[in-house]
């Protein structure tokens, strides 16, 4: 295991919305799932059930458990879930005199050019919390106007008399020169020492004064909760006797010790859909497909899809919370996991033309489809998905709940009648017109990086994913599908694959007809100095392996979007390595968008280094059974002609090596997978479901 | 003529085909418009999205637009009708420029790319960029030429749909016009290339949709979603009353030509029995020798796109949701049908905007719950063109429109105006330059982007505020040429919602000292110099008197509205403080004051 001492059992957690996942990784790699609903009011009661679901599945205590256990890591929705309910911390917003509307404004745009019936969305951070200060730096990192330490006197004092909880700190061109922000938070710190904050040339220090601004509001104003939060659960995983090491998952991929995430908790937003990616990646590996990977994982509302190109996770600078537009822009580096609305709660509809619709109202998990039997009446991919005979009604998420089939019918019914079509076809369109969303999100995000969806390996996970992935894969010409069959907790297994990771930017902006070589490795040498004295602390606790990655966010001048470029070393010390830098901007370029221009000069603006330190990964056994079981079959639409026979396996029957050919269909106790004619379906040693496309 | 939604046919789509091919075209859109955004030089294109993606059916009726601007929803059809006039040897592997506002484009600064699509060796579509440019060539350092007497003063280069590409291959005479007459050769490049690679993947991914579903149901494909379109727009229109409506709405004069303003003059006639809207825009006065003429794409598609703000936002904008509007235009008239060589510089903004407003504002004559107020105008000092000499590059050259002013959108029934709106050409769709960004790439000082208090017309819905922008070159004199309106005639509120307010614009020279600066011109702007600018804001829906007292609140909490106004306009009185946030509505004294306003209304 990599040289790295730890070789105990590894315990990762995603507390969502609804449920907690949990996964134990003993010391062979064997998975064990525990699942309980999440308890907001102390996030260790809920937490617990899970753990305590796991232990008896090993037919362990909880104690033993813990004991054995020697890495701890957390995945929280909470600060996600503050950002999107408001429910965050009184935050003031310092901004440079001039610019007070920097939130509101946000940089503009908006969907559907007629549809003026919306409302503006409000700011982060309220107009009359926000204050200006006086002092202006230019684009040279010039000062143009001194600061007006006076007049800041007077804003900490309302800051004071109002009980501000939290302060947001970003003045224009601090990523230039720092010393305005210095200045201030230094005044601030001696004036309200109680009060955190957030500076922006520490936090962030990239251009774009909405962007900045946005993730210095958001950090600071998650400070006293997530530190209440996370200090709460420290307490009580060492109350119930766990001694090993604690991380908390991160937006990009990775995780971090409680301390580093208390002084930034911004980095724990959206943690659970970067590690959609992490987990795909390792399972993808293990069925030796290195090539492009795409990851979906759907839920119940949500299909979440990201990429993993030659082993990189894609990274976006441009993540909202909450729509595109009208959501709040977190401004960091996360892991671009694309959200899109659609799942088997989506509801179908027909226009006043009589166009099949599928969402964006969702019947979520209440009331839930028709099928549910809980007061929902309208249409749902559920529903459809019953009607074509993928789910079993009586063997719903392992027989823990009963379905009702005729309710299911009568409500594909209503659009079957509208359409004057069988009920059959009718479910078969609701479930092709769904499947659409998430083509359309699938072909969005491999655009733009440049990928071919046909060349790359799908990993689907989340309870729905078996249901649809193969009809989407073959619409995207991809060719083989891994679908894990610990599917269902994706972001749980991601946690078990991630190592610490954390990431150091500075911007120089600087262009390539007249590079500033100094400059830029000055900048990296101060980004190196951060990430080894980071490295170094860990190293004292054990982990001493770790890689450190560099990349640069460029484009052509007068562009104004950027692409990522990786550098191959940690210095510019060559014409060669100049050259080496321009070459691979121009074959990004290419590769995204089908053009170079290699007569323009490129702009380089934001220079970020990362260090990953590596945990121990888990490898994953095959559990299965004896393959022995004589398979059932049932009537299964596959298609709109007409139905077929398939067979039905469950999946605790079938042995590693195993092959089936579809028609088929495998239930698992949390997801069913549906394989109609042309796959090819094999359970591999690392107990996923490997599904080639055979036309 | 009343069309029911229609029975199915044998022959028809499955209704699932329908709906996934949509999707497809849409996707067809969608990419193109993501690679022009990425990939484009110029602020208009990659921060302001001033640029549109569609595709025309071989017969030249407009097929799929998806998130294009209103301005520019109508027209790639003329322009596609217009390459198959000109030329009998269309070929796969062309590629055409046209930016002619006498055969269907919008104004000269729209470049617009045309790829014809073939399949198995048939002419079957065409797909469309349509960008502007960060200049043209015109005669002055701005690609709107307000005071353009003509065509030859303005002195765009004009390409009716002039071939620069055959098989695939570019065709360099055309480049080298073009490097050798237009401003800042290399952004224009750019953007270029950054449009040839839009309608290059448009027509890859029109491929594989024929790869995958064959050509006769694409056919059908496309008769039957012209088809839905239709009868969404008939169904729409349908539940409107019947009536007719005249509107007039002005812009600000243009001393010395015209001295009391441009009218603008609309007359809708909704139709419900038929499901058709006629908008007649007839009786407008003849071509002005000014640059500010619309052009015939311009005058449909702004007067459309008054109407679909009306209407459910989801009709699809096509040539089958056209088929229910009838437009009545006139040649030779400064609305309606252009007569060369009669000046359309300025045709995509001013009096498009005015045009617009009048058809929107217009509906709300049908009753309360319809219509919207007037959007906030004008491309005062936030959407001038700047040009100069860079300093910090070695005097590099450079000419770019700002997109960085406000002006707010107009309330509507359902909620206040959209802040970020620009314009009501662009309705919000265009995004801000960064001002960071924009000090980065030009040399250029920002001062100031506030919004502004009490500035939006008040009404049940009120308006969005417009800002003050004040700016200044940071190093070399730097040219500023702007095309403001507004600054007389504001936006204008509707069913007892009051006007925004009127814009202004002033230059601060180095001492201090402020003087106004004309609404349509150029200026020079030495170092240590400031333009400062109040753009507008939308105007009111509905009486201010019956605004929820809480809402004003709100307002009034965030500095949106002051505590004068809201007495004197809204009638709201408060007690407590708004600095400590003790500040609640009084409710006796807020009915007191209201009922008081209401009998000096009905005074009046």
């Amino acid at each position: 295991m990599s040289g790295v001492q730890h070789s105990g059992w590894r315990i990762s957690v995603d507390t969502g919305g609804t449920f907690t996942d949990v996964v134990v990784a003993d010391a062979q790699g064997r998975f064990t799932i525990g699942k309980a609903p999440t308890t907001p009011d102390r996030i260790f009661v809920g937490l617990r059930a899970a753990l305590v679901g796991a232990a008896n599945s090993l037919e362990l205590d909880l104690a033993e458990v813990l004991r054995r256990t020697d890495l701890f890591t957390y995945g929280t929705t909470r600060a996600t879930n503050a950002i999107v309910t408001g429910n965050i911390a009184k935050t003031a917003f310092l901004t440079t005199e001039g610019f007070p509307d920097v939130l509101v404004l946000r940089e503009g745009g908006k969907f559907n050019p007629h549809d003026l019936s919306q409302p503006f969305p409000k700011p982060y951070v309220p107009r009359r919390y926000t204050f200006e200060i006086a002092g202006r730096i230019n684009s040279q990192g010039e000062v143009v106007r001194p600061l007006d330490e006076s007049k800041i006197g007077v804003v900490i004092e309302q800051l004071r008399a109002k009980r501000f909880e939290a302060i947001a700190i970003s003045l224009f061109w601090a990523t230039a020169n720092a010393a305005h922000e210095k200045r201030l938070a230094e005044m601030i710190s001696t004036a309200l020492p109680d009060v955190p904050f957030t500076v922006s040339h520490e936090l962030n220090p990239i251009l774009r004064e909405y962007r900045r601004g946005s993730s210095v509001a958001i950090d600071a104003s998650l400070k006293p909760l997530m530190q209440t939060h996370l200090r709460e659960l420290e307490a009580d995983l060492r109350e119930a006797g766990y001694r090993g090491e604690i991380l908390i998952s991160t937006t990009i991929g990775g995780c971090l010790d409680i301390g580093s995430v208390i002084a930034h908790p911004i980095h724990t937003v959206r943690s659970g859909p970067a590690m959609g990616p992490v987990a795909g990646r390792r399972y993808a590996e293990l069925e030796e497909k290195t090539e492009s990977v795409l990851v979906v994982d759907t839920g119940g509302t949500t299909f979440d899809v990201s990429l993993v190109r030659e082993g990189a996770i894609s990274i976006t600078q441009e993540t909202w919370i909450g729509e595109r537009f009208t959501g709040h822009m977190l401004g960091i580096p996360a892991v671009d996991a694309r959200s899109v609305g659609s799942g088997g709660g989506s509801i179908a509809w027909l226009d006043d033309a009589k166009l099949l619709h599928v969402g964006p109202q969702s019947a979520g998990a209440n009331p839930g489809p028709a099928c549910y039997d809980q007061g929902g009446k309208l249409p749902t991919v559920t529903d459809a998905a019953l009607v074509l005979g993928y789910i079993d009604a009586d063997y719903f998420l392992g027989g823990q709940m009963q379905l009702n089939a005729d309710a299911a019918r009568s409500a594909i019914e209503s659009i079957a009648a509208g359409l004057g079509i069988s009920v059959e076809e009718a479910a078969y369109s609701v479930f092709a017109v769904s499947n659409e969303t998430m083509i359309n999100a699938i072909k969005d995000i491999t655009v733009s990086e440049g990928i071919d969806p046909g060349e790359a390996v799908v990993v689907a996970g989340g309870g729905a994913a078996g249901l649809n992935i193969v009809p989407i894969a073959r619409e995207l010409d991809c060719r083989a599908v891994i679908v894990p069959r610990t599917a269902s907790v994706l972001s749980a297994c991601g946690m078990q694959f991630s190592d610490i990771q954390t990431e150091q930017s500075a911007t120089v902006a600087t262009r390539s007809d007249n590079f500033d070589r100094a400059a830029v490795n000055s900048a990296l040498t101060t980004i190196d100095a951060k990430l080894h004295a980071f490295a170094a602390v860990l190293a004292g606790r054990g982990f001493e392996q770790h890689t450190l990655s560099y990349r640069v966010d460029a484009h052509y001048a007068a562009q104004v979007w950027d692409i990522s470029v990786p550098l191959t070393h940690n210095r510019i010390t060559s014409d060669g390595d100049e050259l080496n830098l321009v070459e691979a901007f121009h074959a990004a370029h290419r590769r995204i968008f089908s053009v170079d221009d290699r007569a323009s000069p490129i702009d380089f603006l934001n220079w970020t280094g990362r260090v990953s330190v590596h945990l121990p990964q888990a490898k994953i056994v095959a559990s299965g059974g004896d393959g022995q079981m004589q398979p059932p079959s049932r009537q299964v639409w596959f298609d709109i002609t007409g139905p077929e026979q398939a067979v039905v396996l469950r999946g605790g029957s079938l042995t590693a090596g195993q092959v089936i050919a579809g028609p088929a269909i495998i239930e698992e106790a949390t997801t069913t997978l549906v394989l109609p004619r042309g796959t090819r379906t094999t359970l591999t040693a690392s107990d996923s479901y490997l599904v080639e496309l055979v036309v | 003529m009343d069309i029911k939604v229609k029975e199915r046919q044998a022959a028809d789509l499955s209704p699932m085909l329908l709906a996934v091919l949509s999707n497809r075209f849409d996707g067809v859109v969608r990419e193109m418009t993501n690679t022009m955004l990425r990939t484009g030089r110029s602020a208009v294109i990659n921060s302001a999205r001033d640029f549109s993606c569609g595709i025309t059916t071989a017969d030249n009726d407009l097929f799929a637009t998806a998130e294009g601007l209103p301005a520019h929803t109508y027209g790639l059809n003329m322009q596609t009708a217009a390459m198959c006039e000109f030329h009998d040897d269309i070929a796969e592997g062309d590629a055409y420029l046209h930016n002619d506002p006498y055969s269907g484009n919008s104004h000269p600064a729209d470049h617009t790319l045309i790829v014809p699509v073939f399949w198995q060796g048939e002419h079957l579509f065409n797909v469309c960029a349509k960008a502007h440019q960060a200049d043209i060539g015109n005669s002055i350092p701005s690609t709107y030429h307000a005071t353009a007497r003509d065509v030859y003063e303005e002195g765009a280069l004009i390409f009716p749909a002039v071939r620069v590409q055959r098989d695939y291959a570019q065709i360099d005479d055309i480049i080298r016009m073009c490097q050798r007459r237009i401003r800042v050769p290399d952004f224009w490049y750019g953007d270029h290339l950054a449009m040839l690679g839009a309608v290059r993947n448009g027509e890859k991914r029109i491929h594989d949709i024929f790869k995958k579903y064959g050509a006769s149901t694409i056919e059908q494909f496309v008769t039957e979603w012209f088809d839905y379109s239709e009868q969404r727009m008939r169904h729409a229109i349908r539940q409107l009353p019947a009536k007719q409506i005249e509107r007039q709405g002005f812009h600000d004069p243009m001393p010395p030509m015209m001295p009391d303003g441009i009218p603008v003059n609309v007359k809708l006639t909704i139709d419900p029995n038929d499901g058709i809207i006629e908008i007649d825009l007839t009786n407008n006065i003849d071509n002005m020798d000014n640059g500010l003429n619309l052009s015939e794409a311009c005058s449909i598609s702004n007067s459309v796109a008054g109407v679909f703000n009306c209407l459910p936002s989801d009709i699809p904008r096509n040539g089958g949701s056209y088929r229910c509007i009838n437009m009545k235009l006139r040649e030779g008239a400064a609305i309606g049908i252009p007569k060369f060589p009669h000046s359309c510089s300025v045709a995509t903004t001013n009096l498009s905007d005015r045009l617009l407003n009048a058809v929107q504002s217009g509906f709300s004559d049908l009753g309360e719950g319809y219509g919207l107020a007037e959007g906030g105008l004008g491309m005062g000092a936030g959407f001038s063109v700047i040009s100069g000499k860079d300093a910090r590059h070695g005097d590099h050259a450079y000419v770019n429109q700002l997109i960085l002013g406000n002006n707010g959108g107009p309330a509507s029934p359902e909620c206040d105006g959209w802040i970020t709106y620009g314009l009501p050409v662009v309705a919000g769709l265009m995004y801000r330059d960064s001002l960071e960004i924009s000090e980065l790439t030009y040399p250029i000082i920002y001062r100031e982007i506030r919004l502004s208090e009490d500035s939006m017309g008040a009404g049940r819905n009120r308006g969005a505020p417009g800002a003050r922008v004040t700016y200044g070159p940071s190093h070399h004199p730097m040219t500023v040429v702007f095309a403001a309106d507004g600054q007389v005639n504001p936006a204008r509120g509707v069913r007892g919602g009051l006007n925004g307010n009127t814009g202004e614009m002033h230059v601060i020279d180095a001492q201090g000292n402020t003087t106004r600066a004309p609404s349509v011109g150029a200026i020079e702007l030495e170092a240590g110099s400031w333009l400062t600018g109040l753009e507008l804001a939308g105007g009111g829906y509905g009486d201010p008197l019956d605004r929820e007292p809480e809402r004003v609140l709100d307002d009034v909490l965030e500095r949106y509205v002051s505590l004068s106004c809201a007495r004197d306009i809204y009638g709201v009185v408060f007690k407590g403080e708004a600095d400590n946030e003790s500040l609640v509505v009084d409710i006796s004294a807020t009915n007191e004051q209201r009922a008081q306003l209401a009998l000096g209304e009905q005074a009046r």
